[in-house]
């Protein structure tokens, strides 16, 4: 079991960063993780990140097409940066990539 | 107020006979203006197809969500079209598309938090399998809007 977070954030703010967060939410949970992905749209900040999740946190995944609020907040951890699309495209693959990322550093 | 708030039956549209993406978004944009969501289906599409040309709304699982911010807008909301058959549209798995959900968002939305943050929740729903596979199998309206709350 592994400690996810991450951000969604798109160009609109409308629709695609929320299906990635329901999409990779989803996909962590079925592989017995424990998953929160904050968004950053236009009604601004939900499901925001504690500093002590990041902290704790094993990997950080950021699907994102803009620049994001609080970047500075993931220092030092281990990062897996792409797109909204790959989130929506391909959930359960990124999280297995994440997977590897984490096992092959342990 | 909740998700289902923000599905309004009569801009729901099943048995859709379409034969493109282009008619799709002009038959959905005018359902949209028959219930005052929008003021000029013309202004409306300029703004959606500016944010067709960034990437694609076609986000796999025979569903497309066309959106944008635009001042054609007065009231937050989706309309949403079931097409008879698959329709070619540029997507994340390369399959073609069966469910449209045209997303009605204002410039300005200082405000319509609330409603944006249900469309928010709605969005979220769109990213679950189960409930867009129920939804492709909606006959009617009321089909779809249980598929969605």
């Amino acid at each position: 079991m592994m400690k996810i977070v991450g951000v969604a954030a798109c160009t609109v703010g409308i629709a695609h960063t929320y299906i990635a967060q329901e999409k990779l939410e989803t996909a962590g949970k079925k592989r017995g993780h424990e998953i929160q992905i904050e968004t950053q749209g236009t009604i601004g900040v939900e499901n925001e990140l504690t500093q002590k999740q990041i902290d704790e946190a094993d990997i950080v995944i950021l699907a994102v097409d803009v620049k994001i609020a609080g970047r500075e907040r993931f220092e030092g951890k281990r990062i897996i940066q792409v797109s909204t699309e790959i989130a929506v495209k391909s959930p359960n693959k990124l999280i297995e990539k994440a997977e590897q990322v984490v096992n092959a550093q342990k | 107020m909740e998700v289902k708030d923000i599905v309004d039956i009569d801009t729901i549209k099943t048995n859709m006979n379409v034969k493109s993406k282009e008619e799709a978004i002009q038959k959905l944009a005018e359902v949209l203006l028959a219930n005052e969501y929008i003021t000029d289906v013309e202004a409306f599409l300029k703004d959606i197809y500016a944010r067709e040309a960034v990437g694609q709304t076609g986000i796999g699982n025979y569903i497309a969500i066309p959106h944008g911010n635009s001042d054609a807008v007065q009231k937050v909301g989706v309309a949403i079209g079931i097409t008879e058959q698959e329709i070619p549209w540029e997507t994340l798995d390369g399959k073609g598309v069966k469910g449209i959900i045209l997303f009605a968002v204002p410039k300005q939305n200082d405000g319509s938090k609330q409603h944006l943050k249900l469309l928010s929740l709605f969005a979220r729903k769109l990213g679950n399998d189960e409930v867009v596979e129920k939804m492709l199998m909606a006959k009617n309206a009321e089909d779809v809007k249980a598929a969605l709350i």
